[in-house]
């Protein structure tokens, strides 16, 4: 199309049909109105993108519009490496242009309110009616359950989703002295990434080893023990000395001034760099909604469609989901988002659900070179989740973490692609 | 045609579609497969190999060696099972009628000329064009991605891919004799063809 005749037809045509054109970023007001079959899905990320992406694959002719109020997609896995300094932030940042090509209505706006009953999401001051909705929106943090957290969260990183914070707590391992203490803290299971603060400990120890030898990392876990591949992270930890693993050791206070925390039992722990990953629950539009259960922090879903079991219509997928035995993984939420996907797309053409169950596939990478993974495959019995089998690496190898880079590109096409 | 016209026919013919392509047996089961093999099996990356348009004896057998841990992987080993509890031949069959598009990783020019000038010896099994034999079990190399490639061979070498499978005595007897550089080269080679 000649540049005259474009700006022609966006002058001339209607602003549904303007989006339509590429460069034209779409609002809420285009949606007001629903013309045939639409999903819609909040959340952008492992899940929410995926299943974005496959109901356009499975059934083009439904409408799919995506929720998603920041601009890049940042990988929380690999983000580890980040603070290690051996991969950089922009290898791991995508943005959501091929979901465009799909056909995915992408809108960078957050979604406010859900109202179940006339089937319809708010954002702003306007409505978007949809005929399922996939609710996709990771964790969010409890600062309450920390005393002091909430009021010193700027300033105390978590880094537990990956960008800005990823990058600034970086800069503040690098910029700490020699000798100095970095301290971690690990919240009660469930959280996000079960072996993720491990891999954390592996990556801030092998840079301090490299490049700050008298300084300490203090691990500070509320768990009894690791959380997952407790022997493979041991076994790797023999390679770092300047790790002081403490287990049952639950941080209940922080104090920025005094660069403080204190554990259950009234220990007090000095540091220099902080990195307090705080206990979580559902994304906040999760609760809001009423899609948590009794415990208002994980929300619980039918094992075949991911249909929320306390409101109609409405799929929840991810971290935010509980009662299925899989982790809070990305990898897990991709496949999640496959499932859903395509339970959604079998309901709205009233044909059967196939029967679907999700994988896992876990790297964590013990230094700059070598990774160790988990494994988990399931099925479905009675309705239900169960796993098959897991399967861990024998050990740790350059070979894993070939395979863990293989995985990355793999699934981030997967879901970005 | 006026534009809003193409577009009405678009919309027409696309909310009339029949199968979709998720719709055929084995197809929603396979999509477990996409997040390391991509989408219809056609891998994006470096290690994990494609397998749209694989042999469906071949698949078979790779899926049960797998379950079976005579084809050590702890990654493959727990999905293996997974594949046998929904139906391998459905999922076999859904991978068979792919189209396979060569791999989109790049290979250095030079290694896989080195390579082209050694790739004879691997013809005789696999066929001048490396296509392979499917009725022996023999896959196809084009196109595939290196690291696949150059991982296998090693694995081969080192007697770590099913020890004791008498199909693949030829290929390790094979590998032994070729470094691991010229594995490397041959990888880039086959890779490259098309």
């Amino acid at each position: 199309m000649k540049a005259s005749t474009r700006r022609e037809f966006l002058r001339t045509s209607g602003s549904g049909l303007a989006v339509l054109a590429a460069g034209c970023a779409p609002t809420v007001s285009d949606f007001a109105q629903k013309t045939g079959r639409r999903v819609v899905v909040i959340g952008g990320g492992w899940g929410g993108a995926t299943a974005a992406k496959y109901v356009r694959l499975a059934d083009p002719s439904i409408e799919v519009v995506l929720l998603e109020p920041n601009k890049e997609f940042v990988s929380c896995p690999f983000s580890n490496l980040v603070l290690s300094g051996v991969r950089s932030i922009e290898s791991i940042t995508f943005g959501y242009g091929r979901l465009r090509d799909h056909g995915v209505r992408v809108l960078h706006q957050m979604a406010t309110a859900i109202e179940p009953e006339a089937r319809r999401v708010r954002v702003g001051d306007g409505y978007l009616p949809y005929d399922r909705l996939i609710v996709s929106p990771g964790v969010e943090f409890q600062w309450e359950q920390v005393e002091g957290l909430a009021a010193a969260q700027d300033r105390v990183l978590h880094a537990w989703k990956a960008g800005p914070q990823t990058v600034e707590l970086a800069k503040q391992l690098q910029s700490m002295a020699d000798g100095g203490v970095f301290v971690l803290t690990i919240p009660p299971a469930a959280y996000r990434c079960p072996p993720g603060p491990y891999e954390r400990t592996c990556q801030v120890a092998w840079y301090l080893k490299n490049n700050k030898p008298k300084s300490k990392l203090i691990v500070l876990d509320a768990n009894p023990n690791l959380v997952s591949k407790a022997a493979l992270f041991r076994a790797a930890w023999a390679s770092y000395p300047n790790i002081e693993y403490r287990a049952s050791n639950k941080v209940v206070k922080v104090d920025p001034g005094a660069r403080e925390v204190t554990t259950e039992v009234g220990d007090k722990v000095k540091y220099d760099v902080l990195n307090l990953i705080p206990p979580q629950r559902a994304g906040t539009i999760a609760v809001t909604a009423d899609l948590v259960g009794a415990d208002k922090r994980w929300c619980e879903v039918n094992h075949l469609t991911y249909e929320s079991v306390k409101h109609k219509n409405i799929h929840v997928i991810g971290d935010s989901t509980i009662g299925l035995p899989v982790p809070k993984s990305g990898n897990i939420a991709n496949a999640m988002g496959k499932i859903c996907a395509v339970a959604v797309v079998s309901l709205l053409n009233d044909k059967p659900v196939p029967p679907m169950a999700p994988g896992n596939t876990c790297y964590s990478w013990v230094s700059d070179r070598e990774a160790i993974a988990v494994v988990n495959s399931y099925k479905l019995e009675g309705g239900k989740v169960v796993q098959i089998e897991q399967k861990l690496t024998p050990g740790q190898s350059e070979m894993w973490a070939q395979n863990a880079v293989g995985w990355a590109n793999g699934i981030w096409q997967d879901m970005l692609g | 045609m006026p534009l809003f016209m193409s577009l009405l026919l678009v919309l027409a013919i696309a909310s009339t579609a029949a199968a979709g392509p998720l719709d055929a047996p084995g197809a929603p089961q396979a999509l477990v497969c996409s997040a390391c093999h991509g989408f219809a099996g056609q891998s994006q990356s470096n290690t994990m190999p494609i397998i749209a348009g694989i042999a469906p004896a071949y698949f078979k057998k790779a899926i049960q060696d797998y379950a079976a841990g005579k084809r050590s992987s702890p990654e493959m080993e727990p999905y293996a099972k997974m594949v046998l509890q929904f139906g391998v031949d459905d999922v076999a069959a859904y991978f068979a009628a792919q189209a396979r598009t060569p791999s989109p990783i790049k290979v250095d020019p030079a290694a896989a000329e080195r390579g082209r000038a050694a790739a004879v010896q691997c013809t005789l099994c696999h066929g001048p064009s490396g296509k392979g034999d499917p009725s022996k079990g023999v896959p196809d190399l084009t196109g595939q991605p290196p690291g696949y490639l150059r991982n296998q061979m090693l694995l081969f070498k080192a007697d770590r891919r099913s020890p004791g499978d008498e199909q693949l005595k030829a290929v390790k007897a094979l590998m032994r004799t070729i470094s691991d550089e010229q594995i490397a080269d041959l990888a880039a080679y086959w890779s490259s063809v098309r």
